[in-house]
């Protein structure tokens, strides 16, 4: 491989800041363009709704040959997302194609957030309680929503 | 869906970190200062999508395996490219197709540069596009004709 940015990774930039994703915010960090900074919005209808989280897309050397590294920053009640903030998602690993891009990643992962599966968990305690009481584990979700993923940033 | 329970998958964590802190951990070597000297000689195959290893480091079984790939990637049409397809772009390196590159033509019709798609290939035998398996969509030309 040699130095310097691929053209692929410049153009999804450019594009990103062109035409962006509603309900999604990514912006290259200033000292490494292949770091993200990621706002998701959380969808409508579901219980991350009025909530803002933070995420950090990192994009490998062999990428697009193989996935970004995507990671949650703000604390979430999900089934398929683990304390540490790592996401079980297809895509981001067996299911990878290079035709895919930042914007159709962050779009799976806003996706996951309204279509929970307990059934394939990466939180295993979320995951139970997902399964023994929705009505319960979607209440939860909501106050950690509130908690942890307000919609103006507290400062850091 | 995968099932993310059984893969050991710390690396998600150590490698944002250590792209933020600047620590090397080996597996994305330019971006994190010089590569470690293994790195440097001689071509890096991957025996699996997620794994990187030059030849040397190959099992027998492998090695077979690559082959057979390699075999099976030179069946596959290539054209150069002159301007009268449908396609405009490679999504791979989203380049646009110039009048003179050369392009790989898979069984399900999707077109990419030959560069491009061969080292896609190389580590998953489907079309990224639609997902189509390749060696299958091959078989079934092969069982048509």
């Amino acid at each position: 491989m040699s130095g310097g940015l691929p053209r692929r990774i410049i153009k999804e930039t450019q594009r990103l800041q062109a035409e962006p994703v509603p309900g999604i915010v990514a912006i290259p960090d200033d000292s490494n363009a292949r770091y993200f900074h990621v706002d998701v919005a959380g969808p409508k209808e579901s219980p991350y709704e009025g909530g803002v989280f933070k995420l950090e897309l990192f994009l490998p050397e062999e990428y697009p040959m193989s996935a970004p590294k995507v990671r949650f920053m703000t604390k979430i009640y999900h089934p398929n997302i683990d304390k540490l903030g790592r996401i079980c998602l297809d895509i981001l690993k067996d299911k990878w194609s290079p035709a895919l891009q930042i914007r159709t990643v962050l779009l799976s992962i806003q996706a996951l957030l309204s279509a929970p599966n307990p059934d394939d968990p990466l939180a295993n305690d979320v995951a139970e309680q997902w399964k023994v009481n929705e009505a319960q584990a979607i209440e939860i979700a909501k106050q950690w929503t509130k908690r942890y993923a307000p919609s103006q940033p507290m400062p850091s | 869906m995968g099932n993310c329970l059984k893969q050991p998958n710390a690396d998600d964590i150590s490698l944002l970190r250590g792209a933020e802190n600047n620590q090397t951990d080996g597996t994305d070597s330019s971006l994190l200062g010089p590569p470690p000297p293994y790195q440097v000689s001689g071509p890096m195959y991957h025996p699996t999508p997620n794994i990187s290893r030059p030849v040397a480091q190959l099992t027998e079984e492998e090695q077979v395996k690559i082959a057979k790939r390699i075999g099976l990637i030179n069946q596959l049409p290539t054209g150069v490219f002159d301007g009268t397809r449908k396609a405009k772009e490679c999504v791979i390196c989203m380049g646009e197709f110039m009048v003179g590159d050369t392009v790989r033509y898979l069984p399900c019709m999707h077109t990419y540069h030959r560069e491009c798609i061969d080292d896609w290939l190389m580590r998953a035998f489907t079309c990224p596009s639609c997902m189509e398996p390749v060696d299958a969509a091959l078989l079934s030309t092969y069982n048509s004709l």
